[in-house]
């Protein structure tokens, strides 16, 4: 489906995972599917939209590869999020069925002046919708936004402030670039004239609803991205602001952004914030001295950061630059920028501003300790929450004592339950030839579909399989399996099994006769399963153990 | 490693008799295929990749045992010297080598990144521990099943 498309064709080249996670399988539209397979591309995507999230919270924490200037930054932003929004509203467009289209309206009835609640109904759509919903999407939503063609644009910038993504951009933004004719041929705003051309029309539009995307995103990651996501909401009105804004962060990209190239981890600036501040505070005479001050520091944060490599030397030198600035410099307006940076709650940007606390050392060994500390006690404050029965539990040593008690017992588990799966099913075996990727390559770019691996388990000599063939087995590795090499060919469980179900497993045995009928029994959704079972006298036995295999699934799940 | 030695230990629970082994290789495949699960289900994450890797390694070279893995640098703790008194640095420190050594790709981490990787590590663990016994369930509810038909 395109959801899946979507996400499977950003290049994932630059993000840490290296790999598409589904190849588009071209069964999907095309077959009927009922609930339950709609289900499964809204977890999929669901899902994709998670580990869309922690990769890309890895690589915001990581810009490892960073174009060079900012500028092209930019545009690549821009053409980033029109790519996907436009993937996004194209998916709405290509598929012609509308069978849901009148269960959509109530999901994108949401104000579109809220960009948390669009970026909410846009996941939903995503999510709880098929595809075809999404036609509903562009016509409805975009169109208030051509209104203000330089809102998107606004708003993007603001929202993206240039430097937090700038990791971001190289990635999606060579491929995105295809997209962007689409979307510019397909936005029915094409229309509404603006002062743009068409292409830009349908670029700001795209942008806006791109950036709104990424503003839910990143608010999903706990503002590690940006935290300047709600701030920026309110600075939308205000167009002034806006294009200061962004000439500010054009301009302060850069120097940062160089200096980031060679950063390690989670250094990230707060443009928009302290730069919110400084044109009130100060001309912009003193801009370019701080500026030249944070090229200067993040130089010098370079060759340590090459030197060591670590987290913490590179944490501790440009604070200690920076904190030794503010105190050396004595500029008024570049301590209350730093204190206003400090004062919102505390952005994982470029760099930490760290304000030392009244009676403790300003040292800047224990500034960055200190936020190390921090930034370690919040860790161990979530993985609080995920073991069970750790919030009686005070200090660290006991705590990572449950820690390492729960992973070890649900690793145990998993390994208890492969041992119970062996001994339930004597049938189930994994043919691991398939599992994995027969080249040894790292997970480094996207991988080529893989040649569809046989169906029929190690154990082929039972007559159960004469159902399983092939083009059953492609449509099911299609429908069940979340783009794997491998093939499931147990129906029924793809609705919630599907997520990490990696397992090939054999259809079972025992149902009787494997003629035909009972081949299509795998490739109908639940529902006409039971009424075929029901029709067809010769498989009564057999269709109505199926529907208790089905009844019986519903309520496992 | 941690689970090639579970794996070890189950099966001298088992001695592997000719009527055990296909059991017992048949158990370790589908670990293997539930452990490829983990690693698909969380694409772009550290301890995903390492998993991977082990996997590869493991499938690929079957008796090879390089060990690799030791040439990570092995600065834990050193965030937390000068906080606390030097015992409990030194508690710390060893329960977050284990915690290392637990997580796939953990030793390469420091602690922050480490506990990062954890969290995440755990939340996958539980949805494949919640897949697997669902489909367990689903299993044995066929096999009743197949039974009271007359199988």
């Amino acid at each position: 489906m395109e959801k899946e498309r979507f996400f499977s064709t950003t290049p994932p080249q630059n993000w840490q995972a290296g790999e598409p996670r589904l190849p588009p399988p071209p069964e999907m539209t095309s077959v009927p599917a009922g609930d339950c397979f709609l289900n499964l591309n809204w977890e999929q995507a669901i899902e994709q939209g998670t580990h869309l999230d922690s990769a890309l919270s890895s690589l915001v924490s990581s810009p490892s590869s960073n174009p060079t200037t900012v500028a092209a930054n930019d545009s690549v932003v821009i053409r980033e999020l029109i790519g996907r929004l436009g993937s996004i509203c194209n998916s709405g467009e290509i598929s012609p069925t509308s069978r849901y289209h009148g269960t959509n309206t109530s999901c994108y009835s949401t104000p579109l002046n809220s960009p948390p609640q669009l970026n909410l109904s846009m996941m939903e759509g995503r999510g709880g919708l098929p595809v075809s919903g999404n036609m509903a999407m562009p016509a409805a939503q975009l169109s208030p936004f051509a209104a203000d063609p330089g809102f998107a644009e606004r708003a993007a910038r603001s929202c993206f402030g240039g430097r937090s993504y700038g990791g971001l951009t190289s990635q999606f933004g060579p491929s995105e670039t295809g997209k962007l004719s689409r979307v510019s041929s397909s936005q029915s705003l094409m229309g509404s004239g603006s002062q743009m051309d068409i292409s830009e029309n349908g670029k700001e539009t795209a942008m806006q609803e791109r950036a709104q995307l990424e503003m839910g995103m990143r608010s999903k990651l706990g503002g590690r991205l940006s935290g300047s996501s709600t701030p920026d909401n309110g600075e939308f009105g205000s167009g002034q602001e806006e294009s200061s804004a962004s000439d500010r962060i054009t301009a302060g990209g850069e120097a940062s952004l160089r200096g980031n190239s060679e950063n390690n981890a989670r250094k990230r600036k707060a443009p928009p914030k302290g730069k919110g501040k400084e044109p009130p505070l100060s001309s912009s005479g003193t801009n370019p001295p701080k500026r030249s001050e944070e090229v200067d520091s993040s130089a010098k944060r370079s060759k340590p950061a090459e030197t060591n490599g670590t987290d913490k030397d590179a944490a501790v030198k440009p604070k200690a630059e920076q904190n030794g600035g503010a105190s050396s410099s004595g500029d008024s307006g570049q301590k209350q920028g730093k204190e206003n940076n400090a004062k919102p709650p505390e952005p994982p940007k470029d760099y930490i501003h760290v304000r030392a606390r009244r009676g403790q050392a300003t040292d800047s060994h224990s500034l960055a300790e200190r936020v190390r500390r921090e930034k370690i006690s919040e860790r161990m404050k979530l993985l609080q929450d995920l073991v069970p029965g750790c919030n009686k539990v005070t200090g660290k040593a006991v705590m990572l004592d449950e820690i390492i008690n729960y992973v070890q017992s649900l690793q145990r588990q998993v390994e208890f339950l492969s041992m119970k799966l062996a001994a339930v099913n004597p049938q189930l075996d994994f043919n691991v030839e398939n599992l994995l990727p027969k080249d040894m390559h790292q997970a480094s770019g996207p991988m080529p579909p893989p040649p569809p691996p046989p169906l029929y388990p190690l154990d082929a000599s039972s007559t159960a399989f004469s159902y399983a063939h092939q083009p059953q087995g492609a449509s099911l590795q299609s429908v069940v399996t979340n783009g794997l090499e491998n093939q499931c060919s147990l129906n029924p469980l793809d609705s919630s099994l599907h997520r990490s179900l990696s397992m090939q497993l054999p259809p079972l045995d025992g149902f009787g006769d494997a003629t035909s009928p009972v081949g299509t029994f795998w490739e109908d959704d639940l529902q006409s399963v039971v009424q075929m079972g029901f029709g067809q006298s010769q498989e009564n036995a057999y269709s109505s153990q199926g529907f208790h295999v089905q009844v019986q699934f519903t309520q496992i799940t | 490693m941690e689970k090639q030695d579970s794996n070890r230990s189950l099966s001298f629970i088992d001695t592997p008799t000719a009527a055990n082994a296909g059991f017992l290789e048949r158990g370790r495949r589908i670990k293997m295929a539930a452990e490829m699960g983990l690693v698909e289900s969380s694409r772009g994450r550290h301890w995903s990749r390492a998993l991977r890797s082990r996997l590869l390694r493991r499938k690929g070279n079957g008796a090879c045992g390089c060990k690799e893995e030791g040439l990570a640098p092995c600065k834990v703790a050193e965030d937390l010297v000068g906080e606390d008194g030097d015992d409990e640095v030194i508690e710390i420190e060893r329960r977050v080598r284990a915690l290392q050594k637990l997580v796939p790709g953990g030793e390469d981490l420091a602690m922050d990144q480490l506990f990062e990787e954890t969290a995440d590590y755990i939340e996958a663990l539980q949805g494949q521990v919640n897949v697997m016994r669902a489909l367990a369930g689903l299993l044995d509810g066929l096999e009743k099943e197949k039974r009271l038909m007359g199988g």
